[in-house]
């Protein structure tokens, strides 16, 4: 066969496996147990509350006009403002790592493993952990006393830099497990092509290890920026729960407030502006991707 | 890829000195005297002897290792599979898929545990390890296909093509081109999932049934009210237990690992001699 | 088999599943138990009285015994979830000290059973503290100013400021919530934190002073920390009592009349005290336990008030909660 039939034919072959098998098994779970659960709650949230739990018959909007209320668009405000605080220094602290991981040989998988390896143990125990560490009795404190660079013990537990540290050290590995999945196939000899051709370190990363390594980065960031901002326990935890984040205020709906339809309500409300946000940057990530850059070589 | 320069090393080993530091301070309480990990008053083995009388512990353990080893193959399966179609293929309704694989991210656990249990309560499902299953694999997926969906956006599709053109079948093309080179995402993914079906409560405590509790339930209550060091204990074990499993793993896989992968890839690439 | 809450049950099952608070029972209590009655028991935990409420009313079945707080009684009777017990297994139940007998939240003794009880009052460290607390209002003074907690409880701070004013716990009343509301802001800038269970550590290590906490924690605490002292507040406090329920989809109704019968006696109810350190409402347990919780005295009694379900109210109370906390 010649070349250009065989180009032809690679290129008009019907996949072997259709797309629809590969959505099926993956997609048909999710609708199940995802999206049908979902439904239920959102016609949950415009129902009215039972006095003592659960939902009573009646259609009403008064959940979703009540979470506009400022209070409410001020915790959620306050729960973006921690979730992109966290999510930035995690990009700091853990590209660094990502970048150590792939570009280690011989060290790789135990990198890996020792990235991870600190959440195979309780959430609980590893914040008590920091706890004992950041009080003010606690190790930190101590030390420092001990040294004599402080004389009173400093308030490190309870304060936002505490919450902070417990955000970034709870979604450090779910930044650096995409952005090291991206870096990895880095391939060299680009790098090298570009210092043959007189680009600085500087110049080199900026213009070759970033551009290739932004969807990891893009990953990795809604990774974290999703999740923590339903996340509360690190707030209660380590900033004396001071605060209420979103999280707090639907947990509290589903029990203390025996209000599910406003739990609810609030919970589509967060999703429904979350989810703009994602798409916003995937949609970001796709004008970065266009047709010249692909099979990147 | 070349080695990282120095100041990468720098920050990468600092923070992952800070990232066990508070995993060094709870191996080492597991050895303290005192019940409230205030202070050292003392070492004792005490606290690992408490380990055998408490059976819920144990069980817990292997409810946890059994819902996170299941959970985590189906859901990397699952995802991985997602991931390929959403960055190979183009359907409609792609764009909406996108999107619906991050909301199980960003929804409270408490109403995604709630719905759930609503769901298996009108569907007449007995609650117990199988809706705890469900329950993982459910929002796990969503992590497997960020991540490998990472992965394949930055990689070289020329070996693929060039495989498809010199004869292959798609399946073939994907096993002995893409899956190599994916592996390493598809790796990652799994990790992630396997750690987050490992240390998850809140979703867990709603849809387990009496007998069901994972050890994080078991655990919760213990260091709830006062972090009792036989919770560390079991925690140090963890840890070093599956220290040796992954150094095993690894031990075995670097005897014939590396070669036969870039064998079989560049395999396809070349008329074959034999 | 006749479900639970028929009059009569069937003979008796051969499990059981409870569903209890942890660290809420004795170790020797449910091997004794299935011993002498043959009853295989699953002993399942929870961390939070609501979770276990919300998990129930989302339609979650398979326990038969389960130990909900006092007032969260009240939630579950009204959405039928509970079974009426079955008073003729329940002959030890004359063992339960009258104080705890016709409670609010189930006047008829018809669904319940005292579990534990405790009471909310204020803990302190009476060797880094000159002068012991006395109300409520310590929470205002500067004098601790960042050496204090309240616990992370709607009901616990909120009443806390309501007694200070001389106002129910249960109140609903806009204008003494409204008040408890300032009061509450006003405390928070002196408060370290928000503390729970949790504050037992550093009550101990003494990064805490004082904190508002149970009686029963604070006991335990002392067992670390001698200069660990309790008192509650002249304006009063709460009073709670957990309860032993039969859910009315329990599989195994009659083993759960049996544990409860079992538990009420007194050599058993001691047992449990002495572990957990709170309150038995088991008469004869009393002169069995070396330093019982004492039943309270009639003075304390009458500054001390029971919680009660707030109905509709819970979600006024819930949004003065996210106005503290935001504030």
């Amino acid at each position: 066969m010649t070349v250009r039939r065989r180009i032809l034919g690679a290129m008009t072959r019907r996949p072997a496996l259709g797309t629809a098998s590969l959505l099926l098994p993956g997609g048909l779970w999710l609708v199940l147990f995802f999206v049908v659960p979902m439904l239920l709650m959102l016609g949950a949230s415009v129902m009215h509350r039972g006095t003592y739990g659960g939902v009573e018959p009646g259609f009403t909007l008064e959940h979703y006009r009540r979470f506009l209320d400022p209070l409410y668009l001020q915790v959620l405000w306050r729960t973006a403002a921690w979730s992109a605080l966290a999510t930035a220094v995690c990009l700091l602290l853990g590209f660094p790592v990502a970048w150590m991981i792939a570009a280690s040989r011989r060290h790789r998988a135990l990198l890996l493993f020792l990235v991870v390896l600190p959440f195979w143990t309780s959430f609980l125990v590893r914040t008590f952990a920091m706890i004992f560490l950041l009080r003010d009795t606690g190790v930190i404190n101590s030390i420092l006393m001990s040294l004599g660079v402080i004389e009173e013990p400093i308030a490190l537990l309870y304060t936002p830099f505490a919450v902070l540290s417990g955000l970034v050290y709870g979604f450090l590995p779910f930044m650096v497990l995409p952005i090291y999945a991206s870096l990895e196939k880095l391939d060299p000899a680009l790098l090298e092509a570009a210092e043959v051709l007189g680009a600085r370190p500087a110049a080199r990363f900026v213009g070759v290890v970033l551009p290739l390594a932004f969807p990891g980065i893009l990953a990795g960031s809604l990774l974290v920026f999703v999740p923590a901002i339903g996340s509360f326990l690190t707030s209660d935890l380590l900033g004396g729960a001071r605060q209420v984040m979103i999280g707090n205020l639907v947990q509290n709906q589903f029990t203390t407030a025996r209000n599910w339809p406003f739990g609810a309500a609030a919970s589509f409300a967060v999703m429904a502006v979350v989810l703009v946000a994602v798409l916003l940057s995937l949609r970001l990530r796709d004008r970065d991707r266009d047709p010249a850059r692909r099979g990147s070589g | 890829m070349k080695p990282a320069p120095r100041w990468v090393i720098g920050i990468g080993g600092v923070v992952y000195l800070l990232l066990h530091l508070p995993v060094l301070v709870l191996v080492l309480f597991s050895f303290n005297a005192s019940r409230y990990s205030v202070s050292w008053t003392g070492f004792t083995l005490d606290w690992y002897r408490a380990l055998a009388g408490r059976a819920d512990l144990w069980r817990g353990l292997r409810v946890s290792l059994t819902v996170g080893l299941l959970s985590t193959v189906v859901a990397t399966c699952f995802g991985t599979l997602i991931a390929l179609a959403l960055a190979r293929r183009r359907f409609p309704g792609q764009r909406a898929l996108e999107g619906l694989v991050f909301v199980p991210l960003v929804t409270p656990e408490i109403m995604v545990g709630i719905s759930l249990l609503v769901l298996f309560v009108l569907a007449g499902i007995p609650l117990g390890l199988g809706t705890i299953t469900i329950a993982h694999i459910a929002f796990n997926i969503s992590f497997v296909v960020v991540v490998v969906r990472a992965r394949l956006e930055g990689m070289d599709r020329h070996l693929e093509e060039a495989a498809l053109i010199l004869g292959a079948d798609e399946l073939t093309a994907f096993r002995t081109v893409t899956l190599p080179a994916l592996w390493p995402g598809i790796a990652a993914g799994a990790l992630l999932a396997f750690t987050m079906s490992f240390d998850d409560y809140v979703i867990t405590s709603l849809v387990s049934g009496a007998g069901s509790s994972t050890l994080p339930v078991v655990v919760y209550g213990m260091v709830r009210r006062s972090v009792e060091p036989t919770v560390n204990a079991i925690s140090t074990i963890i840890l070093v237990g599956t220290s040796l499993l992954i150094y095993g793993a690894d031990r075995v896989a670097r005897t014939g690992g590396p070669r036969q992968l870039r064998r079989i890839a560049c395999g396809a690439a070349r008329p074959r001699d034999d | 088999m006749p479900p639970a809450g028929s009059e009569e049950l069937g003979p008796i099952e051969s499990e059981l599943n409870i569903y209890n608070w942890s660290d809420y029972i004795s170790s020797d209590v449910i091997p004794g138990f299935e011993k002498e009655f043959g009853v295989r028991v699953t002993y399942d935990t929870y961390e939070s009285g609501e979770e276990l409420v919300a998990k129930l009313q989302a339609g979650a079945t398979g326990y038969d015994l389960v130990v909900p707080t006092t007032y969260s009684v009240t939630a579950l009777i009204e959405t039928g979830l509970l079974a009426k017990l079955s008073l003729r297994y329940l002959d030890n139940r004359a063992n339960i000290a009258p104080v705890f007998r016709g409670l609010g939240h189930d006047p008829a003794n018809a669904y319940t059973v005292p579990w534990q009880w405790g009471m909310t009052g204020i803990a302190w460290r009476s060797d880094l503290i000159a002068d012991a607390p006395e109300s409520w209002g310590v929470f205002l003074s500067r004098t601790l100013a960042g050496k204090m907690t309240m616990l992370d409880d709607v009901r616990d701070v909120i009443g806390a400021f309501l007694r200070y004013r001389g106002h129910s716990i249960n109140s609903v009343d806009p204008v003494a919530l409204a008040g408890a509301k300032r009061d509450a802001i006003a405390a928070k800038a002196n408060l370290k934190a928000y503390l729970s269970a949790p504050v037992k550590g550093q009550l101990i290590a003494g990064d805490v002073r004082l904190a508002q906490l149970w009686n029963g924690d604070a006991a335990q605490a002392r067992r670390e920390q001698p200069a660990l002292a309790w008192m509650l507040p002249a304006e009063g406090g709460t009073l709670w009592v957990d309860s032993l329920v039969v859910p009315r989809s329990a599989p195994h109704p009659r083993a759960a009349h049996e544990f409860i019968n079992y538990t009420l006696r007194p050599e058993i109810a001691a047992a449990i005290s002495t572990a957990t350190g709170y309150g038995s409402p088991n008469q004869g347990a009393m002169s069995l336990i070396d330093n019982p919780v004492p039943y309270p005295a009639p003075s304390e009694l009458a500054r001390l008030e029971i919680q009660k379900d707030l109905g509709r109210a819970s979600a006024l109370w819930d949004e003065v909660w996210t106005e503290i906390k935001t504030a």
